[in-house]
């Protein structure tokens, strides 16, 4: 059974990242290797859409944490879309709600590049 | 007798020290603190603090080897379930795991410790200790009363 996977799409100048499944020590890498590819090419405007992601344990946020100043000092931000309520409680639990703006659904979560945006999580 | 209130014999799992057993270590938990009396949403927190608990034993104490294992103990002691995750290596100091500051993660790239937090949020009571050349990470969870509600 594959624990995780993640899609990658483009919209304009957004990337979007689709974790789906279970997101731990076990998995991350996978995770780690699909943001760093966005990085790679400068794309710095990222959505993690997690409406097929059931489960995050603190190497999935620690991958978060891991890159978001790099993506914030170029000026991008990663923005968190479509939590199930058990993923919801986990970013609670550690303020991360404090840390990401977190949209209900991806569509908003695109939309909120469109005006440039400040990074962080007021205006959410 | 009050299947609330009743201790049962422990449970007692050994695990190989690899993170693919990660997942068997979060289906038993849930299954555990369930048949405890705890609602699937604590269900859920109990098994990320003991895959959190697991993830630093394989990851720190056992340093990624592939080949040992660690021991879980559940013990539903009437009013409380108690989680023990059992080691013998490397002891780490848990004053040494870093108190989490969120803003100063981000700008130190910093990712250690969210785990150790995570833990102490989840369980009402989370102790290290070493007995018998094994480290212990010992966890504790009360039950809800009849009726209460979840924070």
């Amino acid at each position: 059974m594959t624990e995780l996977a993640v899609d990658t799409r483009e919209l304009e100048n957004v990337v979007l990242l689709y974790p789906r499944g279970f997101l731990n020590a076990h998995t991350v890498r996978l995770f780690e290797t699909e943001m760093q590819k966005a990085l790679d090419r400068r794309r710095y405007n990222i959505v993690v859409s997690c409406g097929g992601l059931k489960y995050i344990a603190s190497a999935g946020l620690g991958a978060l944490m891991g890159v978001i100043e790099e993506v914030r000092t170029n000026g991008g931000d990663i923005r968190i879309a479509e939590l199930n309520e058990t993923v919801r409680n986990i970013f609670e639990i550690l303020g991360f709600n404090h840390l990401y703006r977190i949209f209900p659904s991806e569509v908003d979560a695109i939309l909120s590049f469109r005006g440039g945006g400040e990074a962080g999580p007021k205006g959410a | 007798m009050s299947p609330r209130r009743a201790a049962r014999p422990a449970l007692v799992l050994r695990v190989p020290s690899r993170t693919e057993f990660l997942a068997v270590v979060r289906d038993v938990t849930r299954r555990m603190a369930e048949l405890a009396g705890f609602d699937r949403g604590q269900a859920e927190q109990l098994a990320l603090a003991v895959d959190e608990a697991s993830t630093n034993v394989i990851e720190h104490a056992y340093s990624g080897a592939q080949d040992r294992a660690f021991e879980l103990r559940f013990s539903d002691r009437g009013g409380e379930l108690r989680i023990d995750v059992v080691d013998d290596g490397l002891t780490v100091d848990p004053r040494t795991v870093p108190k989490v500051d969120l803003a100063r993660y981000a700008s130190e790239r910093r990712t250690g410790g969210l785990g150790v937090h995570l833990m102490g949020r989840i369980m009402d009571s989370v102790t290290f200790s070493r007995a018998a050349r094994r480290n212990v990470c010992c966890m504790v969870k009360r039950k809800p009363a009849a009726g209460e509600q979840r924070p």
